[in-house]
């Protein structure tokens, strides 16, 4: 019991002594301690504060960027920035890689665009020049379709067929997706995907360390492979021959499109129809070839429209020479046409340098004109005729003259292949012709009106020389002065009826006859007497005749004769022509 | 009927049977000298399940090694399952071959993984304790096979299909 009453005594001093130490203490160090509990306080505070921030953080930089404080806020987190990018690349590149993959790829595919498309306007210059028969081809199909030419020149030099299209997943080389154009044979897609991503590996590991560099083309012959790389899939396309630069980036679009989907797969959404027949290789070569149409620009067509008007130019030029030749060889062919006795059968030309003309041409026709005409003036023209019978009128005509050795006075025509013959022939002639004139060629009726020439002039002559010598021996005797003897009427009528018969027979002779009254006297009385009286009975006698109608001249004086009785008479002078 | 396919990888040391057990099982496609060039051939089997259902398996034919290299580490990504082989002369390679399963384990930790002890027509010969094998059946599926004979050649790759159907 003293034990422990000691004990409780000696705890009781133990409590006493420990507060005194805690008085002591506060004595000693208690600002120290108040100081220390607001220090902790204020901790207390920063922890929480601390906690609280990442809620209140977008808060704050919202605040910060406010005013000129979203200058501050750039440039203090800069560096920072900077740096955590640059060591998220360095740790987690591919996280990188997959969140800028969709941003990259679409920048990446315009920069390419863009300097196909310079490439292609190069290359669309360098051709502008080209005049060869394929060229002008091109530049009709470029100019008719609206698509730029060098567009059209890669179409026909650049032919491809898409064989098969994969789409792999990256990591495991599972085929995801296969398309292939129809009538291949029939391959092992998921063992060929699994060693095109082992190779790409190997390549990658091999050759393309430290970067981002992957297997991305093959070529083997005709074959091409390319292999499109995404974050999580890639797209492997077999073709045949030399693929437009179009395709290339027409895959790389649809990679990103896949890529799009990719997470409905992965949650079981299954892969959708339409981007499973975006991959089909038909439509990928129509795409490629509508990508490639619309984003190119129109080329310049002041070549094209240049070579058009030369070509204008060219026809019109063509044309006007053609139709002037044709109108000159025309106008020969109808003249040759016209010609009698002449069959055109054709005009050869040679090369609008000289022409040929081929035909029928009767002997008796007269030679064609070959002057070639205005049209085709310098134009030689040749004759290569062959001989035949012509029934034209004219070549009849001229074919009986021949044959008949018609004299002049006979005058021959012909008309509808009725033979006419007229004028005067010897007898002999006409004798031997009339037969004869039914048997040439192309006549079929004679009309023959040749009358024989006769003796007649002769006998007119005859007649006219009698007249001639009888009329001055018919005198007109007077008793004296202009006094007319008995029965003188009579010799003055008979004297008028011969005249007029000499008259017309010397116009039947082709002849005129000067009738010439001359007087005479006896021998009493003087000489101006005589030579009175011989005038005034020769006008007597030439106004008695002029009432019968003979027209009488008066006899020079010194002409008459002299006869030695009073009286007058008639002579003629005959001349050649008729009046 | 599409078949699921499947990336399998044949992981296994040097001289084991692992392209002699991939040409028994397939028809291959491409040749044998990818394994010293590339390091790798692919070869794919479609194997009809007990459903009905339709298994391909896109077998990588890995080149034997001790150890895993980055190239070889590549060519496991995405594998869906591995079938480990292992000669059972030689007791050393059912060692590595558990050792290349604990490399691959941090790339693949839900891969299904069956191991082949090949080599049964040399049973006379061989290293690896029965005693080991019944342990090692204690955690993964064991098969013991003959590329030459072809015995628990299909048992093992139906039981690779079963498990990625599971």
């Amino acid at each position: 019991m003293q034990t422990a009453q000691q004990g409780n005594g000696e705890i009781a001093g133990a409590s006493s002594s420990a507060d005194d130490l805690d008085r002591l203490k506060e004595l000693l160090v208690g600002d120290e301690l108040d100081a220390l509990d607001a220090v902790q306080a204020r901790i207390a505070e920063l922890d929480r504060k601390q906690h609280e921030l990442p809620a209140r953080l977008p808060d704050a930089i919202e605040d910060a960027q406010r005013g000129s404080g979203s200058t501050r806020m750039a440039s203090a987190l800069a560096q920072p920035v900077t740096q955590a990018l640059g060591a998220a690349v360095r740790e987690n590149r591919q996280v990188i890689v997959d969140v800028l993959f969709p941003v990259i790829g679409p920048a990446i595919r315009k920069a390419i665009a863009e300097a196909l498309r310079t490439l292609v306007a190069d290359l669309n210059g360098a051709m502008e020049n080209s005049l060869s028969v394929r060229g002008m081809r091109w530049r009709i199909e470029a100019w008719r379709s609206g698509v730029p030419f060098a567009q059209i020149v890669l179409k026909h030099t650049l032919s491809y067929r898409i064989d098969h299209v994969f789409l792999i997943e990256r990591d495991s080389g599972i085929v995801l997706e296969r398309q292939s154009a129809p009538g291949l044979e029939d391959l092992d897609a998921d063992a060929i995907a699994g060693m095109l991503t082992a190779i790409g590996e190997f390549v990658h590991d091999s050759v393309g360390r430290g970067g981002g560099n992957t297997l991305d083309a093959a070529r083997v012959g005709e074959h091409v492979l390319w292999v499109i790389a995404g974050p999580r899939a890639s797209l492997a396309c077999f073709i045949h021959g030399v693929p437009p630069a179009g395709l290339h980036a027409l895959l790389e679009q649809r990679l990103e499109e896949i890529h799009t989907h990719l997470g409905d797969v992965d949650d079981g959404g299954g892969i959708d129809d339409a981007w499973r027949a975006s991959l089909r290789p038909e439509r990928l070569a129509l795409d490629a070839g509508a990508a490639d149409l619309s984003s190119r620009a129109k080329p310049a067509r002041w070549p094209m429209l240049l070579i058009l008007l030369a070509i204008v130019g060219a026809i019109a030029w063509f044309a006007v020479r053609s139709e002037r030749w044709n109108a000159g060889v025309e106008a020969l062919r109808a003249r040759l046409g016209a010609h009698p006795g002449f069959v055109l059968t054709g005009i050869e030309e040679h090369g609008r340098e000289s022409l040929i003309v081929h035909g029928l041409l009767d002997p008796d026709a007269e030679a064609p004109d070959l002057s070639p005409g205005a049209a085709i003036s310098g134009v030689p023209v040749r004759m290569a005729a062959v001989g035949y019978v012509s029934t034209d009128d004219a070549v009849i005509a001229r074919r009986a003259r021949r044959l008949l050795a018609a004299p002049q006075e006979v005058q021959i025509a012909a008309h509808d292949g009725v033979l006419a013959l007229d004028g005067k022939a010897e007898q002999s002639w006409i004798d031997s012709t009339r037969e004869r004139a039914s048997w040439i060629a192309g006549v079929r009726e004679v009309r023959f009106a040749v009358t024989p020439i006769t003796d007649e002039a002769a006998i007119a002559r005859g007649k006219l020389d009698a007249l001639l010598r009888s009329i001055p021996a018919l005198h007109v005797n007077f008793v004296r002065d202009l006094q007319p003897v008995a029965d003188t009427d009579a010799v003055v009528e008979r004297i008028a009826r011969d005249a007029l018969a000499a008259n017309a027979l010397a116009t039947t002779l082709g002849q005129r006859i000067a009738w010439i009254a001359a007087g005479t006297n006896d021998d009493p009385g003087s000489d101006s007497i005589n030579a009175r009286l011989r005038a005034d009975r020769a006008r007597w006698l030439a106004d008695e005749l002029a009432k019968r109608g003979v027209a009488v001249a008066i006899a020079d004086d010194a002409d008459v004769p002299q006869i030695r009785e009073r009286g007058v008479y008639l002579r003629a002078t005959p001349r050649e022509g008729s009046q | 009927m599409t078949a699921t396919a499947h990336k399998v990888c044949m992981l296994g040391d040097f001289g084991v049977g692992k392209t002699s057990l991939v040409s028994r099982f397939v028809r291959s496609t491409f040749s044998e000298k990818y394994l010293t060039t590339v390091g790798v051939k692919v070869d794919t089997k479609e194997i009809a399940l007990p459903n009905g259902a339709i298994s391909k398996l896109v077998i990588w034919d890995i080149a034997g090694r001790s150890n895993l290299d980055a190239l070889n580490m590549t060519y496991l990504r995405g594998a869906s399952a591995l079938l480990l082989v292992a000669d059972g002369t030689r007791e050393r390679s059912l060692h590595s071959a558990l050792n290349l399963l604990m490399q691959s384990r941090g790339l693949l930790p839900d891969a299904a993984v069956v191991v082949a002890v090949n080599k049964l027509d040399l049973v006379e010969h061989w290293e690896v304790a029965p005693a080991s094998l019944v342990e090692l059946r204690r955690t993964l599926p064991v098969f013991e096979t003959s590329a030459r004979s072809g015995e628990g050649v299909e048992a093992a790759f139906a039981e690779v299909a079963a498990r990625l159907a599971a």
